[in-house]
């Protein structure tokens, strides 16, 4: 931080509170990891859980940690950042509050896929259920292929309002499908597709782990890396022309990473859709505007807030479990319709 | 204040850009083909029936016929049923657009369906076995009350209730409500109860619903019509409105009042068929431009012949099953939209 | 000399040409300024000078290489651009917005350099918003905000700068303030300014040359004695101008005027 002499006290005052702010949720993720631990129907002391991860517990408390609850942590974080990282690259391209990967038909898609599979065998035990996350990961990147194809026009490219139009359309016209499919389901099938729809960390296994890491070690630093570029994308478009950014070649490549990561995510979690909507607006509330803040926070909100929402969808209804889609609309919205209500702009 | 001026200015632009004598011939074609549809709708299904004899079983009721007590007592509630709800989504829809200005909004925007399909899910999960007209009773309850959070929301916040903060508020209250549904109907297993009860459509009307619904939703349709001018002033920017001395409060509110009751009544018989009244006032704005007293009366006959059309084909499409009316309309109306979408012109 | 030239551009869409075959060079280090009624075409010109809008046929040259065929990087920064509609995301404050002139001179994630920071603070502290450095954007009044804009395309550091309409929405006061401060850079640094103006009188005061554009085509152009004559007025705009002269730039100024009456 060679230049901090140019900046005002207030400036570095807000460089302090942008510190703080990561500070905290990453303290606020590690003590709802340590809650999460704890949370299932065999009980751990926090003390029990610490010593299992160092390697100090015995056999059954290390299977249920590292075979069960560790892995399931570690998607529901890493689903969370994808979703929210997904979603502000959205809002900061379309510049338009409202767009989260939805938009995009992921969720749509994959759940379409998911749902076209699971027609096709008389249960859910006799599916392949391993090559879901594979299925749903193609339909959500077919369905944005499919949407992109048809808001591109010669001479004129990609314009956001156009994409947003086209994936409402496109979204509108697979909901529809769905509605068709669903009826032909078993109430068996039907079950499994709604609770995938409503969005669960069902892909808890270490090999779920692997197959969403490399796309978030890869796209993270990939966006963040583009932060500059999704400033200057976020003002009007004549000024970002007037800046000399590349806009249509840059939100191609935003657009592409940010499906990768959405599809990525929720080929293992499902539909949870609002957390890329809300995270994105809250880190804005907490940060403002400025992308090489706005998506650390983003992605850090959007991991707390898949693990609360877990967590919570574990527990409160034990043995059964609510899909952490389902917690995160019920928790986040109060909150978003408060900081409606609240704020001015 | 050059406002005033301006506003007269656009007024006088208005004017040249509807087109009276295309509207009316729209309005007489939309009937005519309106009135034809419901013949032919009631003429065709599992008996069929030659237009003659509903003409007759209309105006000549013969209750020791059974054709005439098909049409009587199945098929014409049944197509006036598809009729009232198409032309309520439709109206409620153009209202919508023209208040908020929004092309895009229609009454889902106000977390109506949500509501709708949220007090439906509870009616399933707590009630089963209630009746069809509590059914839709509550339904309606649960559309009023998405509206009532959304407004409530809307009307805390400091600054007022702006097009914007509506559209979030009601992301954000259908999402909420839309999750509780979801989760009541995951943990009571009734998803596909629900997803069959909405795919009957309208279906299941009969004279009994018609006769609770009707007088409501002429009301609101009169009152449309009489706020119709109200709206295309507000349709121009609410600062002109005001500034030509509209109570812009009122049409707002009074506009809300009636898009709930239409929109509520529609959604809890069919549950959210979106796209007509996405699809039908951008259609009716098309051909007779910008003037709300045209384009809600067009709305209503075309949104009305949309639905009849639209549930004449879902019962014969695949016989003896019906297929969802909301997947047909998306069928119609997706491509559409995409085609508007596409135009890009100032319409969207 | 010249750095802009314009060669036989028709811009519009596929139909409907709204520009069509202008020629126009731009004196370097000079304040020039287009002018016309509504709907001529100027904002259209000068979108494709920004490169904003593509020209169906001929071209812009910047300093003599054709504008789509240089790097948008590049190009950004030589010439900077505040369109009319220019508006920013919520949230922002004035330091971070300024900052995003730098955008064209920046690499990778965007850490601001020592010169970065020079160019930021001069350009907040030549448009007077230094106290206001660090508050939010919706913060301002709209005099405030154009300076903000103004601020970030100086912050750019670019010789040429290109502003569509920069007075609009401001009261006189305010205008005069923009106009005085382009005036300044333009003497103190030699810089390009290229602009559309609503206001002839303004356009007369500021500039060293001046365009009259009327349906898409140039009338005339040159010094504003040149320009501002009654019978250009009266070709271009309609009106039966009183002149005068401005006792500021000793320029001509329309005192009053008169809608020219047509033969009906």
């Amino acid at each position: 931080m060679s230049h901090h002499a140019f900046l005002t006290a207030s400036q570095q005052k807000t460089r302090k509170k942008h510190f703080i702010i990561l500070g905290t949720l990453i303290v606020l993720i590690l003590i709802t990891f340590v809650i999460s631990m704890n949370t299932g129907v065999i009980k751990l002391t926090p003390l029990e859980v610490l010593r299992t991860l160092f390697g100090q517990g015995d056999a059954q408390q290390q299977l249920i940690l590292f075979e069960f609850r560790l892995p399931r942590i570690v998607v529901a974080i890493l689903v969370g950042m994808g979703l929210a990282s997904s979603g502000a690259i959205l809002q900061g391209i379309s510049r338009n509050a409202l767009a989260d990967p939805g938009i995009l038909g992921i969720n749509a898609g994959a759940g379409l896929m998911v749902m076209l599979f699971i027609s096709f065998f008389p249960s859910t035990a006799a599916a392949p259920v391993y090559l879901l996350p594979v299925l749903a990961f193609i339909g959500s990147g077919m369905t944005a292929i499919i949407i992109y194809a048809l808001s591109y026009k010669r001479h004129e490219g990609i314009t956001p309002m156009r994409l947003l139009l086209t994936g409402i359309a496109v979204a509108a016209g697979i909901s529809s499908a769905m509605i068709v499919l669903t009826l032909r389901l078993t109430p068996e099938n039907y079950q499994f597709v709604a609770t995938w729809l409503a969005g669960s960390i069902w892909g808890s296994n270490w090999k779920f782990v692997l197959s969403l890491l490399p796309w978030l070690i890869i796209l993270l630093p990939f966006i963040y890396s583009k932060s500059r570029i999704l400033n200057v994308l976020n003002l009007d478009e004549l000024t970002a022309i007037g800046l000399g950014a590349s806009i249509e070649k840059e939100r191609r490549w935003l657009l592409a990473a940010s499906v990768g990561l959405a599809g990525a995510s929720v080929s293992v979690s499902g539909g949870i859709g609002f957390v890329g909507l809300i995270a994105p607006h809250l880190a804005r509330q907490l940060v403002g505007a400025k992308h090489q803040i706005l998506l650390p926070v983003s992605a850090l909100l959007g991991g707390l807030l898949v693990l609360l929402a877990d967590t919570i969808g574990r527990s409160i209804l034990e043995p059964s479990e609510i899909p952490a889609g389902i917690v995160v609309a019920v928790l986040g919205a109060p909150y978003f319709l408060y900081l409606l209500a609240r704020l001015k702009e | 204040m050059a406002t005033s001026a301006e506003g007269l200015n656009q007024l006088e632009e208005l004017k040249r850009r509807t087109h009276p004598i295309r509207a009316i011939i729209a309005l007489v074609l939309g009937v005519v083909g309106l009135l034809f549809a419901i013949g032919l709708s009631i003429s065709f299904g599992a008996a069929n029936i030659s237009l003659g004899t509903v003409w007759t079983a209309v105006f000549h009721f013969s209750s020791d016929l059974t054709e005439h007590q098909i049409i009587r007592e199945i098929r014409l509630p049944r197509v006036l049923g598809a009729a009232l709800v198409g032309a309520c989504f439709a109206v409620a829809g153009s209202i919508m657009q023209g208040m908020t200005r929004n092309p895009l909004a229609d009454s889902g925007l106000l977390g109506l369906n949500a509501g709708a399909a949220f007090m439906l899910a509870v009616c399933f999960a707590f009630f089963p076995g209630m009746s069809y007209m509590y059914l839709i009773m509550w339904s309606f309850v649960g559309a009023g009350l998405g509206v009532v959070i959304v407004y409530g929301v809307g009307s805390l916040a400091k600054g007022g209730l702006t097009p914007m903060r509506l559209v979030l508020a009601g992301a954000a209250v259908s999402a909420l409500l839309g999750a509780l549904g979801e989760g009541i109907a995951l943990y009571y297993r009734i998803g596909q109860d629900l997803a069959f009860w909405y795919a009957g459509g309208v279906s299941g009307t009969k004279w009994s619903h018609l006769q609770i619904l009707t007088p409501w939703i002429l009301v609101a349709m009169i009152g449309a019509l009489i706020l119709s001018r109200s709206i295309t002033l507000l349709s121009l920017g609410e600062e002109l409105a005001i500034g030509l001395g509209q109570r812009t409060v009122v049409i707002k509110v009074w506009g809300m009042i009636i898009v709930l009751i239409l929109a509520g009544a529609a959604v809890s018989v069919v549950g959210a068929v979106g796209f007509v009244g996405l699809i039908v006032p951008h259609l009716a704005r098309y051909i007779v431009g910008h003037d709300y007293r045209w384009i809600i009366s067009c709305s209503l006959v075309y949104g009305a012949l949309l639905v009849v059309l639209a549930d004449f084909t879902a019962r014969i499409i695949n016989p003896p099953y019906e297929t969802p009316i909301g997947a047909l309309i998306a069928f119609i109306g997706v491509p559409f939209f995409l085609y508007l979408a596409r135009k890009g012109g100032k319409e969207l | 000399m010249t750095v802009l030239e314009i060669e036989h551009v028709a811009i519009g869409y596929s139909s409907t040409l709204i520009v069509d075959d202008l020629s126009v060079t731009i004196p370097k280090g000079q304040i020039s300024t287009i002018i016309g009624p509504n709907g001529c075409g100027k904002s259209t010109l000068l979108k494709a000078v920004a490169r904003v809008l593509k020209t169906q046929e001929g071209a812009v040259y910047l300093d003599g290489k054709a504008i789509h065929q240089l790097k948008t990087k590049e190009v950004a920064k030589r010439m900077a651009i505040l369109p009319q509609t220019a508006t920013a995301p919520g949230g922002l404050t004035v330091f971070e917005l300024v900052s995003y002139g730098r955008f064209p001179h920046q690499t990778g994630f965007g850490t601001l350099r020592k010169e970065d920071y020079e160019y930021i603070h001069w350009a907040i502290d030549v448009t007077g918003l230094k106290e206001f450095s660090d508050r939010p954007i919706e913060a301002l009044s709209g005099g405030q905000r154009q300076r903000v804009w103004i601020a970030m395309a100086l912050a750019q550091g670019t010789d040429i700068l290109v502003l569509d309409e920069p007075t609009t929405y401001l009261d006189l006061a305010h205008q005069l303030d923009v106009l005085l401060l382009l005036q300044k850079l333009n003497k103190e640094e030699g810089r390009t300014i290229v602009m559309v103006l609503h206001d002839l009188n303004h356009a007369s005061r500021f500039s060293h040359f001046m365009i009259a554009m009327k349906n898409g085509q140039l009338i005339v152009n040159g010094h504003p004695n040149e320009v501002m004559t009654k019978e250009n007025l009266q070709t271009v705009f309609h009106i039966d101008a009183e002149m005068a002269i401005c006792p500021y730039s000793a320029n001509p100024i329309c005192l009053s005027y008169q809608l020219y009456e047509r033969d009906k």
